[in-house]
């Protein structure tokens, strides 16, 4: 008989338990046990990996639950684990995780169910999850339908208030306590937990206490069974255990009280567990027969725990919500045909002939697959979804492989016809697939919540819940942990910290010795012993769980049954979300809509009302978009009669829209604004929708790291011939020039040497880059292919192709679903360039902060408005700039007060809402604002204009006002209540008497310093660009604008400087970094790349430094590209370390520090994802 | 506990407790049943290094508590014993005046 474990935390226990879920299973297995017990803390975090490991190695999973227990009022229990009985159509796992819901209820910050507008109302309250003992009496019994038998199993172990009681030897206490558990608990479902990791006589979990827990087992005639309270699979994981024991309770080692007694909590094998029984036995004067006795009770509950994932949890099989929810009665499948049909004749009005036959055949075969499947349920539920969405006048559109099925676009989930760029079916779903597909929506990011609660109230909160994320430890976090651990002060891991980022903590070491921006430290381990143990710690927190929290875009829907398949918790919008990550719900069959708030579709719906605003009609935006009119002067047909502009309408063939396009110019565009991305459409040129879609596939790691890019562009401009490995495979890799980059034309290269079919190429696809798997398919393609008549040397070479390419190729349905937001945002740019800006500004979509895409509108020559208390608003806003006898109407932006440092949302409700002023009293007094924000306005000049305005006798200026409203200490407050005007009372038409009396004495701010007060208050220079007060020392260097680098020669050496805007380290050929960095100097950006040799010279420069001077070669990429090979940096505010020291004549300029906004330092990707090192579509931030 | 630790020689019944001891060049009986546990140890103050992978003995180590006899009618002396290893090397950490009684 071996030993079963009932008592273990994962890693998932976050800052509690140190191994992962497969780690433990394969450690039990290896000596010789046939179950295991998961039983993370406060959740089932860890369950479903548990059962995936436990059914990779061949054990029987058994799920549990390690919980706070609350008494009685007031009355603490300590913590018990509790496991679900198995074996009974899934009661225990159901208890349990109802069980776990009722602990997190009310643990939120509100709590669920609450719904929106209480957040105010109701007080913060954070308590941890607790259960009380009367709830868990009432779900250990199980329901009704359970036959009486019990659902779960308590253990009343060392950390239970009868443990801590027999740890101070309070006997009487303990019996006390026990009694009423047991009264309390139905009958068989308490059991005493001892435990022993052989601490020193007298501490917590010695043998002795094991002992008395035992004794009291025996006295009240209840069951026992042995545990190791396992934190960790083996004894190295003990100081693990330590560090996370430090950071959960945020007190270094040395002061924490509560450290385990010693690291003896480890998945100790079967021997050694059957000698602690003896040991144990032995301590209490027992004979071997207890031991066995102890043991084989063990033994009996691991039985009655080993649950059946299949029959216990549904594991595997996919649940949609019932076809009543979805308002259908009959057939789905006939449902799902109908619903087609209709979009069919919407979609494709009078298609016939041979493409009529092709789309027809095409519906035919997916409803085949689909109702094959039995997933038609779920295409209409995500249909419904959708529908909703687009009932509540949010923009939608469908992204990643759902862009393959004619379906989705037939039932308006997607809007990329498939037909039109070869997108393969079963590249999203196949008849060998038995997991539900996933369809990804992108909504407005401002209204997604919106969207979130319509789920809620459309489906039903039983059948509806948030999915969560799990969030490791990176490099930074872990560091600061490590550091608090060792008790180190808050400076040193601040500085340390800071310079983290870019690599993951387990590779803290390797770095320290390879980065040149980590040097200073590097130095200091070598002399600091207490930093070469911070390293190791760091190491050991690496990528371990710290909490979970709401998945951005994941939303799970099931049937009535949802809630008894996964526990729930509060979520920070209030709404429950499950403890289920993305990686649980395929196992758990449940059906994932990804509902991604997307901040340029909220950006584009904010421009389109712009557009809409200000021009008034059908005639007037036509003329200002420069739309093509028909010959009676009637504008195109997605322009409605009011001058809304249908954009999903526009066609996609806009030449002023690929114009843009090939000038570099897409700062702001989506997926396109990247350094990188704009050097590539500089090189590539593309002159329609596919050269967009293959952009975007191309910019991707694989790609780039594998070289295709180059050869691609080769043949692409006839500097290559195009070359095919066979003539069959033209047709297949035609449209990319030979160079094999879809996901489909791996798919179709399978399917013509070997005549697989589609699925099974897809799943030929899967396969590659997986080891050993890969072989077998490699064995199958020779083999297939030779046997079709194909010559070996050919095969060889395709063969090499596919497995170079193949794995990470991109799905085409990816780029394509991407490239339609891409266009239409370069079409809003090309044709309404201020109504897109302002919606940039207003809803900062982007990688770069918003004053690079202030600088834009200056560099497009769009006046930038100043503030205003009276024009501004809490929004920007188009206006229009009247014209003057040189120049022409024109269109500005408006800044907006949302900007403002310090503007609470109130007051900037009030200021709104009262607006016009006629004076800074009437401010004062009607929209009530403190006298800071006041102060601040009159900084920024929103009270310049009404100071004009108020005529020629107030000649005083901004910095008057300035130094009156700070001289008003005390006067400026509220008046008693019997001074203040009645509501209703009518001011004097006084004008602003105060502004009329400022006696002028200080002199206008210059530009610089204006500049200096708009980046401290709105982190953007308005009023002129930052740099520009660097001019007289630029002139002294010798710089060179960004906007004159095109006219030079290639290989031309120059001086530029500028603010950072972006930092990037994409994964590069060949395993050396390169570092990019972009800076921006007013007249447009300069992206330099920083190879080996210039991140030598730069080395603490490289990520920190805010304001630079490089020197470079020019390079040039294309026939509009051109960037900088870098060769040195400098801080450019370090006057004395610029290669030419500037004569001392030279105006100081502004500051490096002051007021750039923290993020001018570069956009950072998080290190572990090198997706989104590329600017791919992932490092367009997706944000709520 | 007194810090000085010196090497002694142990020898183990097959399940690995203690029966014999040469301490001084001298060689001791155990005549009582002897108490183990795991002390914990302040790694982060007395290591420099606590990588991944370095396995026990860093956050405790095994104590044996042994009472001791040389031949038949001498004193009896309880000794702590360190442990690293297993089979290992064995060391002398403290020597307790008097005999004292270790109850659970």
């Amino acid at each position: 008989m071996s030993f079963t474990h009932l008592h273990v935390s994962s890693a998932f226990s976050a800052h509690y338990g140190v191994s992962w879920p497969d780690e433990l299973a394969e450690a039990a297995a290896a000596y010789g046990a046939d179950a295991l017990a998961c039983t993370d803390r406060d959740g089932l975090y860890g369950a479903v990996k548990h059962i995936k490991a436990c059914l990779a190695a061949g054990l029987d999973p058994i799920i549990g639950v390690d919980l706070a227990v609350r008494g009685g009022p007031g009355r603490d229990a300590g913590r018990v684990v509790i496991l679900a009985h198995g074996g009974n159509r899934g009661q225990g796992y159901r208890a349990l995780c109802r069980l776990v819901s009722d602990a997190h209820d009310g643990t939120g910050p509100e709590s669920p169910g609450g719904g929106r507008g209480s957040r105010q109302a109701r007080p913060q309250r954070t308590r941890g999850p607790i259960i009380g003992l009367d709830r868990l009496a009432v779900r250990a019994a199980g329901t009704e339908d359970a036959d009486g038998m019990a659902a779960l199993t308590v253990l009343l172990g060392p950390y239970s208030d009868v443990g801590k009681a027999l740890h101070g030897r309070r006997y009487a206490e303990a019996r006390r306590l026990a009694a009423h558990w047991r009264t309390v608990l139905p009958a068989g479902t308490l059991v005493v937990e001892a435990v022993s990791h052989l601490s020193p006589p007298g501490e917590n979990l010695s043998t002795a206490h094991a002992v008395r827990m035992l004794k009291l087992a025996r006295d009240l005639g209840l069951p026992a069974v042995l545990t190791n309270a396992v934190r960790y699979c083996q004894e190295d994981g003990a100081a693990t255990a330590d560090v996370l024991d430090s950071a959960r309770a945020l007190t270094a080692l040395s002061r924490l009280s509560d450290l385990q007694p010693n690291g003896q909590g480890w998945l100790k094998d079967a021997d050694r567990m059957r000698a602690l029984a003896r040991e144990i036995v032995r301590t209490a004067g027992w004979g071997h027969r207890e031991a066995s006795t102890l043991l084989a009770a063990t033994e009996a509950l691991a039985d009655r725990c080993r649950l059946d994932p299949y029959r216990d949890m549904g594991y595997r099989r996919p649940v949609v919500p019932e076809a009543s929810v979805i308002g259908i009665s009959g057939n789905p499948d006939t449902e799902l045909a109908q619903r087609c049909e209709a979009g069919v004749g919407a979609r494709f009005p009078g298609t016939a002939g041979r493409a009529g036959r092709e789309l027809r055949d095409r519906l035919d075969h997916e409803l085949a697959i689909i109702t094959r499947l039995g997933f038609a349920s779920y295409f209409l539920t995500v249909a419904e979804v959708a529908r909703m969405i687009t009932g509540m006048g949010i923009r939608v559109s469908a992204r990643g492989s759902g862009a393959s099925s004619l379906v989705n676009y037939l039932l308006y989930i997607s809007h990329v016809n498939p037909l039109d760029h070869g997108l393969i079916f079963e590249r999203f779903l196949s008849r060998d697939r038995s997991t539900l597909p996933d369809i990804d929506i992108d909504v407005e990011s401002a209204r997604r919540h919106h969207v979130y609660h319509r789920i809620f109230e459309r489906f039903g909160p039983q059948r509806v819940t948030l999915m969560s994320m799990q969030n490791g430890y990176r490099a930074r976090g872990a560091v600061r942990d490590a550091g608090l651990a060792l008790g180190m002060e808050d400076e040193d891991i601040s500085a340390i910290a800071k310079q983290l980022w870019r690599f993951s903590a387990r590779s803290f070491r390797e770095a320290l010795a390879e980065k040149p921006e980590l040097r200073d430290i590097s130095g200091q381990v070598e002399q600091d012993r207490q930093l070469d143990l911070l390293v190791d710690l760091t190491e050991r927190l690496d990528r371990l769980p710290r909490h979970i929290s709401m998945h951005p875009c994941g939303v799970i829907l099931g049937d009535k049954s949802l809630l008894d398949r996964t526990p729930v918790q509060p979520s920070r919008l209030g709404l429950p979300m499950s403890q289920f990550d993305k990686h649980d719900m395929d196992p758990m069959g449940m059906l994932k809509l990804d509902v991604l708030g997307v901040r340029m579709q909220s950006s584009m719906a904010y421009a389109l009302e712009e557009i809409v605003r200000i021009h008034r009609g059908k005639a007037a935006v036509t003329a200002a978009g420069n739309h093509p009119a028909d010959q009676a002067g009637n504008g195109p047909s997605y322009i409605r009669p009011d001058g809304r502009i249908d954009l999903d309408a526009v066609p996609l063939d806009d030449q002023a829209t690929f114009e843009l396009i090939r000038s570099t110019h897409t700062l702001g565009c989506f997926q396109i604004e990247s350094p990188g991305q704009r050097e590539l459409v500089g090189k590539m040129a593309p002159r329609n929708f596919n050269d967009l879609i293959i952009d975007i596939s191309l910019f991707r790691p694989g790609p780039m790291k594998s070289d295709m890019v180059r050869p691609f562009l080769e043949h692409r401009h006839g500097w290559a011939p195009e070359h095919y490995p066979h003539p069959d495979l033209k047709p297949v890799l035609q449209e990319t020039h030979g160079v094999t980059v879809f996901h489909e034309q791996v798919l179709r290269t399978f399917d013509v040497f070997t005549g697989c079919g589609p699925a099974k190429a897809d799943e030929l696809r899967r396969l590659l880059g997986s080891g050993e798997a890969e072989a077998g398919v490699a064995e199958y393609f020779r083999t297939r292919s030779a046997e079709r008549g194909y010559p070996a040397e050919t095969i060889e070479t395709v063969w090499g192709t596919l497995q170079a390419f193949g794995s990470f190729g991109f799905c085409k349905a990816h780029g394509a679903a991407f490239a339609v937001p891409t266009y239409q945002s370069a079409w809003l740019k090309a044709h309404h360039p201020e109504a897109f800006l302002a919606g940039l500004w207003e809803h900062d979509p982007g990688m770069y902060p918003r004053r690079l895409l202030v600088a834009e509108a200056r560099r497009m020559g769009i006046p930038i408005l100043p503030l205003d208390i009276n024009h501004s608003k809490d929004t920007y806003r188009v206006e229009r700039v009247p014209g003057t006898a040189a120049a022409p109407e024109k269109l500005g932006i408006r800044l907006s007060l949302a900007g403002i440092y310090g503007l609470s949302a109130a007051e900037l409700r009030r200021i709104v809402a009262g607006q016009p002023y006629d004076s800074i009293a009437d401010l004062r007094a009607r929209a009530k604002v403190s006298r800071p924000t006041l102060k601040r306005l009159a900084q920024l000049g929103a009270f310049d204009e009404l100071a004009l305005s108020n005529g020629p006798a107030a000649l005083a200026g901004r910095a008057d006002l300035v130094h009156h409203l700070d001289l008003m200490d005390g006067t400026g407050r509220s008046l008693p209540q019997r001074y203040r005007p009645i509501e209703g009372q009518l001011a004097l038409p006084l004008g602003d008497l105060e502004l009329r009396n400022l006696t002028p004495v200080f002199p206008e701010p210059s530009l610089a310093d204006k500049v200096r007060t708009e980046l401290d208050l709105l982190a953007v220079d308005a009023s002129a660009h930052l740099m520009d007060s660097y001019a007289p020392l630029l002139r002294e260097l010798g710089t060179t604008p960004a906007r004159d680098l095109l006219g030079l020669r290639n290989g031309t050496e120059v001086l530029v400087a500028g603010i950072r805007v972006a930092t990037q380290t994409p994964p590069m050929r060949g395993g050396r970094r390169v570092v990019f960095i972009s800076i921006d100097d007013g007249t447009g950006c300069v992206d330099c790349t920083f190879f080996h040799e210039a991140q030598e010279q730069a080395g603490p420069l490289l990520f920190g430094t805010r304001l630079l001077l490089i020197r470079g070669t020019t390079r040039r990429t294309g026939p509009r590209g051109i960037s900088l090979q870098a060769l040195a940096a400098w801080n450019l505010a370090d006057t004395a370390s610029l290669p030419v020291p500037p004569a001392g004549a030279v105006e100081a300029p502004l500051p490096a520090g002051s007021g750039l906004p923290a993020c001018a330092q570069g956009h950072s990707p998080e290190p572990g994802a090198p997706e989104s090192h590329v600017g791919g579509p992932q490092a367009q931030r997706i944000r709520s | 506990m007194g810090v000085f630790s010196e090497s002694v020689e142990v020898a183990c019944s097959p399940a690995g407790q203690p029966v014999r001891l040469v301490w001084g060049n001298r060689s001791y009986r155990i005549v009582a049943e002897p108490v183990r546990w795991y002390q914990r140890r302040s790694w982060w103050v007395e290591e420099q290094r606590a990588e991944l992978g370095r396995g026990a003995g860093l956050v405790d180590h095994e104590i044996w508590r042994v009472q001791i006899q040389q031949g038949g009618r001498s004193q009896v002396r309880t000794l702590d014993l360190s442990r690293q290893g297993n089979p290992g090397r064995w060391r002398l950490i403290k020597v307790h005046d008097a005999i004292q009684s270790l109850s659970a």
